[in-house]
């Protein structure tokens, strides 16, 4: 574990049909995620990602790197662009800190252009 | 300005709590939830992925008020905090609060900012996880 270690990234391949998976699983069901007119209405280009589908993917970036050597203790994601489905979302993140067992990450989610569209960070503790 | 009224009446309710939320987690519920963010992990079949709780109850309080505001929601940002893991079984229960709002204007127009804050408690008693969540109006 080094500072400026990159961990493993994680692809994702959102599809309209995971969106109103998720809005059911969540119970969000704001029409912005499923509805395309109602999506246009309100000045999107069309459906879009919930923003916490998109930290549920960046949870899953640092739980599978993590596995079973540590525990998560603080997660946070902040959402600065849209996404819409059928575009691939990179997930990827990097070892910003390391105090012992505490590890800090920094996470970001990227569109297929390389745009960081959700930029987050991520506290670990590793087991003794 | 009408929105003025609505962000003085929302202002007034910093600092409020809502009615807590109780529920328990369900393997059916918790397995929907892991195929619907694609996660594959067989942990998940046990225990809640890191961001299930917003599943399990409402991460936010969309405040009826706030809709005379803008045209639409936006989700800002999630923090979460984790004190012990969550498992199927447990008997979680959510307790919100609005622990800020604001408005903040910029070249593309005005934005009301709203933030939660949540506490997840177990059946012993023993907080689970905190979450900060922020909600836009635009």
């Amino acid at each position: 574990m080094q500072v400026g270690q990159e961990i493993p990234a994680l692809v994702k391949h959102p599809t309209t049909r995971q969106l109103v998976q998720y809005a059911g699983a969540q119970g969000d069901f704001y029409e912005i995620h499923y509805d395309q007119d109602f999506a246009r209405s309100v000045a999107l280009p069309g459906v879009i990602l919930h923003g916490l589908l998109k930290a549920a993917f960046l949870g899953q970036l640092v739980t599978d790197w993590l596995g079973e050597r540590g525990t998560l203790k603080s997660f946070e994601v902040s959402y600065r662009g849209i996404d819409v489905p059928g575009r691939p979302y990179r997930c990827r993140g990097k070892i910003v800190k390391v105090d012992g067992p505490k590890i800090e990450l920094e996470v970001w989610g990227e569109d297929p252009d390389g745009n960081r569209t959700t930029a987050g960070s991520a506290t670990v503790l590793l087991n003794e | 300005m009408a929105t003025t009224s609505a962000v003085d009446r929302l202002r007034s309710r910093i600092g409020h709590t809502v009615a807590p939320i109780s529920a328990t987690v369900e393997a059916g519920h918790l397995k929907r939830f892991t195929e619907a963010i694609g996660d594959p992990n067989p942990r998940w079949n046990t225990e809640a992925p890191p961001t299930y709780l917003v599943a399990l109850v409402p991460a936010s309080m969309h405040l009826a008020e706030a809709e005379e505001y803008g045209k639409g929601w936006l989700n800002g940002g999630n923090r979460f905090e984790y004190v012990e893991p969550v498992r199927v079984g447990d008997r979680i229960t959510a307790t919100a609060r609005v622990a800020d709002v604001y408005e903040k204007t910029g070249s593309s127009g005005s934005l009301l900012f709203i933030i939660f804050e949540t506490d997840y408690v177990n059946q012993h008693g023993r907080t689970v996880a905190r979450l900060r969540g922020t909600a836009i109006r635009r």
